[in-house]
């Protein structure tokens, strides 16, 4: 085979395999973000917690919020959630952050699997 | 490769054929691209278009535009090209075009930005991929002058194919994954026929723009991804199609063109451009230009 072309199957198959990597850790990481509360499903991105943030800045303590399902749930205490979010997403995050690294590090299929 | 001489600089590839200038037309579009971008430049030309260049251009616009002339003397594939001077009027050259892939060994620069010589740069909106994160960049899609998509095949191989990457501006470093994009192309160059049978593109043209978009879809896994492959930041490259023509140029950066309907080719409007890169694809329109002096 053109040795061009074997370079280049060897980096497909590493493109390849460093992608569907990128995916799984997208996949783990948004599951992370999910929130369970009072019923409702929540996701703790930026618009989420900004929202809540800004309900508690404006002196609501409790509220009706519209969940990732269109439904409404009735939020007793606003701070309490808002703590489950950030923790949510923090753990996310830093999860997200680390898997990435590793990644980024791996240069051939052998280190992406962690062999 | 060639030695380095300079960190950053910008290439453009220009042969001439019995109908059009490129020369000419490299002097005009390396004029702005150092205006607005501020680096150095190479042509990469060879001994009969260079001689030319010396012989219909002052010696102090030549020095003062190109900081190095690269000669080359590469065996060019036969390559007839239909080109378009409006809807209404064509003409065939031959398109010397089956070294670009070469870039890598000519170019003189640890960074190299290749334009097209009829990529004409009004803005520094380049620049900052020289302090990108990717290795290589080329745009991934484009837009007509009236701000629409062009035609089908312009934008995907063939009808079910992978998406189009445009050859006319190319980014690239020296490291080791260009050099691998650059042996791919060249393998995929090389192995034209093959290709075209496997990716089903149009058969008359060695069109450089097929060869890299197989090289990126090769080195992508074959999957439309995410890559090292940067895209400009999924900006557009701007292109006024050979069916377009320039009605005036009000100054350097002010141009007024006549935008045809790609449907119904006599449904023309009026279009005016200025701080906008442009890929001026109607060659005799730019020569016109460049020989009255407008630009």
């Amino acid at each position: 085979m053109d040795e061009r072309l074997e370079k280049a199957l060897d980096f497909s198959n590493y493109a390849l395999t460093i992608n569907k990597q990128k995916r799984n850790i997208r996949n783990r990481v948004a599951q992370l973000q999910i929130v369970h509360h009072l019923g409702g499903v929540f996701i703790a991105n930026h618009e989420t917690i900004a929202f809540i943030k800004t309900l508690i800045d404006l002196k609501h303590k409790n509220s009706v919020v519209i969940d990732s399902k269109n439904n409404p749930i009735t939020v007793k205490s606003l701070p309490q959630l808002l703590e489950k979010l950030v923790d949510a997403y923090t753990s996310a995050t830093t999860e997200f952050d680390i898997e990435n690294e590793k990644l980024k590090k791996a240069r051939n299929i052998k280190k992406i699997m962690d062999w | 490769m060639k030695e380095i001489l300079a960190p950053k600089g910008i290439c453009f590839f220009a042969y001439n054929n019995d109908q059009l200038d490129y020369v000419m037309m490299a002097l005009t579009a390396g004029k702005y691209a150092k205006k607005n971008l501020q680096l150095p430049i190479c042509l990469i030309t060879d001994e009969g278009s260079s001689n030319w260049l010396e012989e219909s251009q002052p010696k102090d616009v030549i020095d003062k535009v190109f900081d190095y002339i690269v000669i080359t003397n590469d065996t060019m594939k036969k390559n007839n090209r239909r080109h378009y001077d409006s809807p209404w009027t064509t003409f065939a050259a031959q398109f010397n075009n089956s070294n670009k892939h070469k870039i890598y060994k000519y170019s003189p620069f640890e960074q190299t930005l290749l334009l097209d010589i009829d990529y004409i740069v009004k803005t520094d909106a380049l620049l900052k991929y020289f302090d990108g994160d990717y290795p290589l960049c080329m745009f991934d899609n484009a837009l007509t002058l009236r701000n629409e998509l062009p035609a089908h095949q312009e934008r995907f191989l063939y009808d079910a194919g992978i998406k189009m990457w445009w050859s006319t501006v190319v980014y690239f470093d020296r490291s080791e994954f260009s050099e691998m994009f650059f042996n791919t192309w060249a393998h995929v160059a090389d192995n034209y026929e093959f290709y075209q049978y496997l990716y089903n593109f149009p058969s008359k043209l060695f069109r450089t723009d097929y060869c890299v978009s197989i090289a990126v879809h090769i080195l992508n896994g074959m999957q439309d991804a995410e890559s090292q492959i940067g895209n400009f930041d999924n900006t557009s490259l701007v292109n006024m199609s050979q069916k377009d023509d320039i009605i005036e140029t009000k100054n350097e950066n002010e141009w007024i063109f006549i935008a045809h309907d790609q449907k119904e080719h006599w449904k023309s409007i009026l279009v005016k451009v200025s701080n906008q890169d442009i890929h001026v694809m109607n060659k005799r329109a730019l020569s016109r230009e460049i020989e009255a002096g407008g630009i």
